[in-house]
């Protein structure tokens, strides 16, 4: 997903995490509507992410306590019940694991995308953003195009070499999901579900941030 | 005769000669002195002001223009002493260093951004940057910040704001819709009446801003305004009293003087006593309880912490002389009348990396404590105070001291043995193939731990063997397994903790090794006996840390910021580092911290700094 709420829980979690798994989902109706899932897992590093809650500070910046950032998914949920043509908007945050699941409905792609884009806005405040009329997906003659925007990836410059090897042992897993069947998809790292109803794109968070284009894919669909 | 008049020429100018300690100010509260600084000369610039204590320097040197440069370069004077100092009174901070100077032109090349102004002082220069200020007397100079105390600004600040007739200054977008809310609740309220929420300027509830009329200040440009009238104010003060009157801190305080003439390599001056008038921690009894905290502050009387650094090849040695007024030292004294506990000394095991041993006597502590406190508070008329003492006699009346006292006697040790995998739980998303539909699934996992083990001397283990009973009923997540307790995910809810009642000792570890093998101790591989030697004849604390591999592996995470300091000073270095402690007196303790490396002399001025940093950082 291609929001501001990656941007902080990535920005977050990575810093904090030695293990990070990330599940973008995206399902595709033939109306052009759909459903959108964000799953953000750092069970495998909760002790590590406990440790780092417990603290006021780390490398001279905040740590953020539960209940602020429980308050900030819920800002960034209230902004995206309030987009037109989103809907069924739902948190599952679980601290026990630290498990984050966000997901929606949506109406048509541009729902989506604006929807997104209103709350990138909304936690950007002032900062000028390169990126934000450009469109990540688009669905036309049963072609979806997807791309990753570069503007979640420009802060990796900024960890430590010890950061950065630790974002290679997690995973980011993009999957899009048609009601269709898809005959061809041009990116090579794709797999194809047995149902041939689904793409998965996989790789690690550092080599995303590496080359934000990893998981841009043309997916072709039968008529 | 001329000789003569020579010598005595020599010996009244060598006697009257302005030195680097003449600028330390009054103000001061805690003063590191650096006798022998050609050992930092080896020392870059860039190096020197990672450090947390040298964060004046920071402010000038972080600009690039002394990159590759070391101290050498800089014009300041090494035969003469360098000082680092900070205070807080209740008005302002003033933080610097004085220091010898040798060349000034170089001097100033280091600190480019100085710009010389004119001077109010006779034989006085005074340079100024953005942020700090140098003042030259001779061959002297002193960097120094003063800075308004922040509650003093904004009182001084909220004062004028209110007085303007302006609004509550944090009205923001959140307030304001709080503000609604409240308003929409009570609608009962008639606007006429008089409530809290309406009776704040409901005309003005935005906060001016200067484009509109370039006349009114907002709230952050007039607290700027007082800010930096209250600095100016201050900094005339404060070089009054330094330059013209030749208040300092040597003038006021006998023990600084006294330090000074120590010949160690650095020294440490931290007045307690003074600290306790600004420590914020005193704040709410200085407000609400002044003739109380006048009492306490008795107490607190000749409390000074006293320090000398001596290096010698392969070793860095730290004494401190902890000074106490009489009533503060016999609370000391009698919590340390405490005999070794002898059961703890097979769980001290030959490979811990570090271990601690504390021995006190709580018993003792509370009953001189309570028989110096009740006279000061009965002085009191405070209501409030009155009842606290009142709850304070009926308590120790009604309650069993020695049952209280039984089960917590004071005296514990702590082991630290390596960073081990411990077992967590994680979830991971379950693919299936044929959808790419995916299912969560507990699995086990492994995490990275520090195994601390954690011991407390007891008479009383059937009181605490009941509490644990009860508690097992009342916390779901604690059982009973053989012959300890486990509480499952204890740790940083993920680690569980393991509580065993062995020896007339309460013991809390994260090792189930420990737990399930070694809760009778280590009887065939226990520390060395002269360590244990050691450990019986310090005072109430000894410590070792054999500075190996474990050590540098502590993860940073797990201690806040101002404890990694501290820690930082032991990582990546070898050796050992044993702090021990005397026998307390009515009028002080000391503490000895020796530091053996295996490294040349060359490594000795980085050692120091870095020790010197972590002092600094507890003391501050």
């Amino acid at each position: 997903m291609k929001t501001k709420l990656v941007l902080y829980l990535i920005t977050l979690l990575f810093g904090l995490s030695s293990c990070i798994e990330i599940i973008d989902d995206l399902t595709l109706n033939p109306d052009g509507s759909g459903t959108f899932k964000y799953n953000i897992n750092l069970s495998s590093s909760k002790v590590k992410v406990n440790s780092i809650l417990a603290l006021d500070s780390l490398d001279g910046k905040k740590v953020p306590s539960i209940e602020e950032i429980q308050e900030r998914i819920d800002k960034i949920a209230k902004e995206l019940r309030m987009q037109q043509g989103i809907t069924q908007v739902v948190v599952d945050a679980n601290y026990t694991d630290f498990i984050l699941k966000l997901s929606f409905d949506f109406t048509s792609l541009e729902a989506l995308q604006n929807g997104v884009k209103a709350v990138i806005k909304m936690e950007s405040g002032d900062k000028p953003l390169n990126q934000i009329d450009y469109n990540w997906v688009s669905f036309e003659n049963n072609v979806l195009k997807r791309s990753i925007p570069q503007l979640n990836f420009k802060q990796s410059k900024q960890l430590d070499e010890a950061d950065r090897e630790l974002l290679k042992t997690g995973s980011y897993t993009a999957i899009t999901r048609f009601s269709k069947e898809i005959s061809e998809y041009s990116n090579e790292l794709a797999m194809l579900s047995k149902n041939k109803r689904a793409v998965l794109l996989r790789t690690d968070p550092y080599s995303l941030m590496q080359n934000p284009n990893l998981l841009d894919n043309t997916i072709q669909l039968i008529p | 005769m001329k000789s003569i008049s020579g010598i005595f020429l020599f010996t009244t100018l060598s006697l009257f000669a302005q030195r680097s300690e003449d600028l330390v100010p009054r103000q001061a509260v805690t003063v590191f002195t650096l006798n022998n600084i050609n050992l930092l000369q080896q020392i870059s610039l860039d190096d020197l002001v990672q450090y947390e204590f040298m964060e004046e320097l920071q402010q000038e040197l972080f600009d690039g223009s002394t990159s590759g440069k070391t101290i050498k370069d800089s014009g300041i004077d090494f035969d003469q002493k360098l000082n680092v100092f900070n205070g807080k009174g209740e008005k302002y901070t003033v933080n610097g260093f004085t220091f010898g100077i040798a060349n000034k032109d170089q001097l100033f090349e280091t600190f480019d951004d100085f710009t010389p102004v004119e001077s109010p002082y006779s034989g006085v220069e005074l340079y100024v940057s953005y942020f700090n200020r140098i003042a030259i007397k001779g061959d002297n100079g002193i960097l120094f910040r003063i800075a308004p105390t922040m509650r003093l600004v904004d009182e001084i600040t909220d004062s004028i704001w209110y007085a303007r007739g302006n609004d509550y200054p944090w009205y923001n977008e959140d307030f304001q819709e709080l503000f609604n809310q409240v308003e929409t609740q009570d609608e009962n309220v008639s606007p006429d009446m008089e409530t809290g929420e309406n009776t704040v300027n409901p005309e003005n509830n935005y906060l001016p801003v200067a484009d509109e009329d370039p006349d009114q200040k907002t709230y952050y440009e007039l607290r700027d305004s007082v800010d930096f009238a209250l600095q100016e104010s201050f900094i005339r003060s404060f070089s009054k009293e330094l330059f013209e009157e030749g208040k300092n801190l040597l003038s006021i305080s006998p023990e600084f003087k006294q330090q000074l003439t120590h010949s160690s390599e650095a020294i440490l001056f931290s007045d307690n006593s003074r600290r306790i008038e600004t420590d914020d921690e005193f704040w709410y009894m200085r407000s609400l309880y002044p003739t109380l905290f006048y009492d306490v502050k008795e107490l607190y009387e000749d409390n000074m912490i006293l320090g000398d650094l001596r290096l010698s090849p392969g070793n860095v040695g730290f004494h401190i002389d902890m000074q106490y007024s009489e009533e503060l030292g016999s609370i000391y004294s009698e919590m340390t009348r405490s005999k070794f506990d002898k059961h703890i000394v097979k769980y001290l095991p030959k490979d811990a990396s570090a271990f601690f041993t504390y021995n006190i006597d709580m018993l003792r502590a509370y009953r001189e404590t309570y028989n110096i406190l009740v006279p000061i508070l009965e002085k009191s008329d405070d209501m409030n105070v009155a009842s606290d003492l009142m709850i304070m006699e009926l308590l120790d009346i009604l309650l069993d001291e020695s049952a209280v006292f039984g089960a917590y006697k004071g005296s514990m040790f702590g082991t630290y043995s390596d960073i081990k995998k411990i077992k967590t739980k994680k979830i991971i998303f379950d693919f299936n193939e044929e959808t790419f539909e995916y299912t969560e699934q507990e699995l086990e996992a492994e995490e990275d731990m520090p195994l601390f083990t954690v011991g407390f001397t007891t008479d009383r283990t059937d009181l605490i063997e009941r509490i644990l009973k009860r508690m097992t009923k009342l916390n779901m997540e604690m059982t009973r397994k053989d012959d300890f307790w486990i509480i499952e995910n204890a740790i940083l809810n993920a680690a569980p903790v393991y509580l065993i009642l062995k020896n007339d000792l309460l013991l809390l570890t994260n090792d189930s090794d420990f737990a399930e093998n070694y809760s009778n101790g280590y009887p065939s591989n226990m520390i060395e006996k002269s360590v244990i030697k050691e450990a019986k004849k310090s005072g109430a604390l000894y410590g070792r840390i054999d500075l190996d591999d474990a050590i540098a592996k502590l993860p940073k995470e797990l201690f806040s910021e101002r404890e990694n300091n501290v820690i930082d000073v032991v990582r990546g270095k070898n050796g050992i580092v044993e702090i021990t402690s005397s026998k307390t007196t009515p009028t002080g303790t000391s503490f000895d911290l020796n530091y053996s490396y295996e490294a040349d002399m060359n490594d000795s001025g980085r050692y120091i700094l870095d020790l010197i940093n972590s002092i600094y950082v507890i003391s501050k």
